[in-house]
């Protein structure tokens, strides 16, 4: 059986988000830290999926958080691959992409990655007490640290820059091998 | 999402799963050269028609009927000029059971809507012959093809 060209799922794709069809975007990036699944919702990134994560299980919380009509696109996504691309090869200085956080229900725990997204940049580091502080609720650090790790859009809400009071660099979603290469990337360790 | 709305799998999941088949079946209902732009109109048919369905239950099979009403529709829609490739190549290229995909599809209507059909799409006739072979005239020939596609989406779309 002859597989489908790339040709005409790129097509359907295009066609689908030209005409409002797709309810979330979809594509798959080789990067240094492993391949990624990166889901564009209405207003932005809304999932990135490291390659541990199963993507069956992920593609169907896509579907029943924004809509079935879940569609891949290499094509419609470029500019987002291209700028995730730089930024893990050491290319790119910030990684500047809207973010869409409608998978966090809970207020605080958006509040939380809200912060995270708008005041940490790239070669810093706080700790869930300041980040918790920063966002509204000084003592409530475990809400925080949970925040973190249930962050459905890693890299671009950048949880590996969050680590624990006592040092070390603490847990990641990810795991603590790939929270390293980051802030090494990052130039922190 | 509404209460009662089925859980429907990533649209994208059934591309991936089934669109290697369902372009075998797009070049056995609309041949070789029109299969591809068939089974693009088929998935955005597909997509618009996906929210709106009541169940998630036989999805492939649902594709491969979109599938089919649109290479009818392609075929219908098509200059008449184009003699060769106006004629779909259902059975053709199929090394099993040629038509057999066909019948199925048709099978619910009654058999003075199939004969037209089988005459038409399957023995690739032209208006003359299939007047010839139903005994009337070629226009009540076209007017029946006409008719039993009609129905025939009718009913799929149903």
């Amino acid at each position: 059986m002859t597989p489908l060209p790339d040709t005409l799922l790129e097509a359907v794709a295009s066609a689908a988000v030209r005409e409002g069809l797709a309810d979330a975007i979809f594509t798959r990036l080789k990067t240094p830290i492993g391949r990624l699944l990166v889901v564009q919702g209405p207003n932005g990134i809304a999932r990135i999926g490291f390659e541990e994560e199963a993507e069956d299980a992920l593609l169907a919380g896509v579907a029943a958080e924004l809509g079935p009509r879940v569609v891949a696109s290499d094509r419609e996504l470029a500019a987002t691959r291209d700028t995730l691309s730089a930024y893990l090869e050491g290319e790119g200085d910030t990684l500047e992409l809207p973010v869409d956080l409608r998978f966090v229900h809970a207020p605080f725990r958006r509040e939380v990655l809200e912060t995270l997204h708008d005041t940490v940049r790239r070669g810093e580091v706080v700790t869930y007490g300041t980040l918790a502080e920063r966002s509204g609720r000084p003592r409530a650090f475990r809400a925080a640290a949970t925040a973190c790790a249930r962050n459905p859009v890693p890299l671009v809400v950048p949880c590996h820059r969050v680590v624990p009071t006592g040092g070390g660099i603490g847990n990641y979603g990810g795991g603590a091998a790939r929270k390293r290469a980051l802030l090494e990337l990052e130039g922190v360790l | 999402m509404t209460v009662n709305a089925p859980a429907l799998p990533p649209f994208w999941s059934l591309v991936e799963a089934h669109g290697d088949e369902l372009l075998a079946h797009a070049r056995r209902v609309a041949g070789p050269e029109h299969a591809e732009d068939v089974l693009q109109d088929a998935f955005l048919r597909a997509l618009r028609a996906y929210p709106r369905l009541r169940h998630a239950e036989h999805l492939r099979a649902w594709l491969y009927r979109v599938t089919t009403t649109a290479a009818i529709d392609a075929h219908r829609s098509r200059p008449r000029e184009q003699p060769v490739a106006e004629l779909p190549a259902v059975g053709v290229e199929d090394d099993h059971d040629p038509g057999g995909e066909f019948e199925a599809l048709i099978a619910p209507l009654p058999e003075t809507a199939r004969e037209p059909l089988r005459l038409r799409f399957v023995e690739d006739l032209d208006y003359d012959h299939i007047a010839g072979r139903l005994g009337c005239s070629p226009q009540a020939a076209r007017q029946r093809v006409s008719t039993a596609v009609r129905t025939l989406r009718e009913r799929h779309a149903a």
